[in-house]
């Protein structure tokens, strides 16, 4: 009875538990990657300045939490957990921020997972995201350098010093996911400082500077700059940095550019003829988006690989024969705001399947066979190489902007089994061997009968005599 | 027992003698005095010593050791021309015949009643004993082999 009892307590706290679950799922009706916002910004005057921006992340599900930089409770982590899911940085109005956002707990933040999104603008650039920038290889100028450009600035805003430089959206490219190309004529207003990019195979490129932009002293009192820092499109205005473990810290030379007055600006190039709304709202959403993992996320749903020849065959077997001809399948989802749709290849790339022992022995393309509402599946078949051992069929797709695909799954190519070989008279080149020994065998049989038949004369005299 | 023994020794030496003046009379007489310097009289008295002193049975093995190397040859000249793609066809094929010719002079020389001496313990029939008993290993070998 009691047992009974308990059971049935026991089912109505799990009823009652889905049925939280299932509240708290859709209330938090969260991001992908996570919710929690962090912004470190100064002042209340500031979060004005920048309300727009922060009132279409809230829009967009995300819980903003305003902190000043030099909060002493302020803390990136509890508990060895990150207790923000991303984290943005305006410029501080004081010389840095305070000790929760070193470099070292920033880079600690992005192991853990954490996003980054750091503004700075060229009169303030602490010398915490100096550090960090020089760690991720990202060159900043100095103090007080500004960037500007005499032809491709705003008439409007009236400016001496073409200082509010008007960039194209970067140009769409056929090998790569454009998620910031948007349309072709829009212009983004931008005052700050460009910054020059290093080596590193993980940094990319958001926004370029225009060809004839260029970054300098502004402090010298120069009609024109004797020693440009950095210019041309050598020059970013926005770059990112996507870490192996596809967390993402992005940089932007002007806080002014997420700023209301620049959402809403009407800018006009010179010689044009008509002034136009500057596209920032739009480039700094997606600019947001992309840092915070709404964009460019690739996730492998399945993986497949089995016999193509054989309809029964077991899926995904540890052991496959040499020569064997093998189907191999990848199913890949692409996260794209808020659903996951079908990742598509860009037409001047290529998804490949390497199969590998050390080395690949094939890198095949993987083309598209089958699309669902929320995937494409990649199909590839090949013949398994003459090489017995332990190969890996391995897909490494590592392509800017979006999430980093190495997926690697080992079988063992074993060699024919004695029974299996092609039998010597299904190959017409082995018949005039296997003649051969027929003409040996037959010549021998007629050989003995011969000689037994031809005994000698003295033997069989013996025998006569005898009997 | 004994007269057996008796009767077959006489015609056995009777035999071999009358074999060994044959072959004098022939040769000095005819062949070596007159025609040493024609090479084509030189064979033709090669292959009459053969024909009539070499006994039957020696005589069909080398028949035998002849088309066991036609055969080769042929098998050889495939592999040369064509390619030797089933290379373990082309290895069962050719080595059934070169393995069938050595084995075939093994017997030659066991049986040959010139080689008693040397074989002894051999007789005849137990040297083709021995010759079947490894061709039909050889065969089952060369056959697997072939696959």
């Amino acid at each position: 009875m009691r047992l009974q009892l308990q059971s049935d307590m026991a089912s109505r706290t799990a009823f009652l538990l889905f049925f939280v679950n299932l509240f708290v799922s859709w209330v938090s009706a969260t991001p992908l990657t996570g919710g929690r916002v962090l912004a470190v910004i100064e002042e209340q005057y500031d979060s004005t300045k920048y309300s727009q921006f922060l009132m279409d992340l809230k829009g967009r599900g995300y819980d903003v939490k305003l902190e000043p930089a030099k909060k002493d409770t302020l803390s990136l982590f509890e508990h060895g957990e990150k207790v923000w899911d991303h984290v943005i940085l305006f410029p501080p109005k004081f010389k840095g921020y305070g000790p929760a956002l070193t470099p070292q707990k920033l880079l600690e933040f992005t192991k853990l997972g954490g996003n980054v999104l750091i503004l700075t603008s060229p009169s303030s650039i602490p010398e915490q995201v100096r550090e960090l920038a020089r760690e991720l290889d990202i060159g900043l100028p100095p103090k007080d350098y500004i960037t500007v450009d005499h032809f491709n600035y705003d008439t409007v805003s009236k400016s001496e010093k073409h200082d509010v430089i008007l960039a194209n959206r970067p140009a769409v490219s056929p090998a790569v996911h454009n998620y910031f190309s948007g349309k072709q004529d829009d212009l983004i207003a931008f005052r700050g400082a460009g910054h020059t990019l290093g080596n590193g195979p993980l940094l990319v490129p958001l926004l370029t500077a225009p060809r004839t932009a260029y970054t300098y002293d502004s402090k010298e009192d120069f009609a024109y700059a004797q020693d440009p820092w950095a210019a041309g499109t050598q020059m970013q205005l926005v770059s990112a940095m996507q870490a192996r473990n596809n967390a993402r810290i992005t940089l932007v030379g002007s806080v002014d550019m997420f700023s209301n007055e620049f959402f809403d600006m009407k800018v006009q190039k010179p010689g044009s003829t008509k002034p136009q709304k500057t596209a920032n709202k739009e480039f700094c959403r997606d600019v947001a988006a992309w840092t915070f993992g709404e964009k460019g996320i690739v996730k492998v749903n399945s993986i497949k690989h089995y016999l193509s020849n054989e309809p029964n065959a077991p899926v995904n077997p540890n052991m496959y024969r040499i020569k064997n001809d093998v189907t191999f399948e990848i199913e890949l989802s692409e996260y794209d705001i808020d659903r996951w749709v079908p990742f598509k290849v860009p037409s001047g790339d290529s998804l490949q399947l390497e199969f590998t022992m050390l080395d690949p022995y094939y890198r095949v393309p993987l083309l598209p066979s089958s699309t669902s509402s929320n995937a494409t599946t990649f199909t590839t078949s090949f013949k398994i190489p003459d090489q017995h051992g332990v190969f890996a069929f391995r897909v490494n797709y590592k392509r800017p902007y979006i999430t980093y695909i190495d997926e690697k799954y080992s079988v063992t190519v074993r060699h024919f089994a004695h029974d299996e070989y092609t039998r010597s008279w299904d190959i017409s080149g082995a018949w005039v061997w296997i003649a051969g020994i027929a003409v040996t065998i037959i010549g021998w049989i007629g050989f003995c009968a011969l000689w037994l038949w031809s005994a000698p004369a003295a033997a069989k005299v013996g025998v006569k005599k005898t009997q | 027992m004994p007269p057996k023994k008796n009767v077959s020794t006489p015609s056995s030496t009777s035999a071999a003698p009358s074999a060994a003046v044959a072959t004098p009379i022939s040769t000095p007489q005819t062949s070596h005095n007159v025609p040493s310097s024609n090479p084509i009289s030189i064979l033709e008295g090669i292959f009459k010593n053969y024909s009539q002193s070499t006994p039957q049975r020696t005589k069909l093995i080398d028949a035998f050791l002849g088309f066991l190397v036609i055969t080769g040859v042929l098998q050889f000249v495939y592999c040369v021309v064509a390619g030797n793609y089933p290379f373990n066809a082309f290895l069962a094929g050719f080595s059934a015949t070169v393995g069938q010719f050595v084995l075939t002079a093994s017997l030659r020389i066991q049986s040959n009643p010139a080689n008693k001496s040397e074989f002894a313990s051999v007789s005849p029939e137990r040297a083709f004993a021995d010759f079947v008993f490894c061709s039909i290993i050889l065969h089952l070998f060369c056959t697997n082999f072939i696959n």
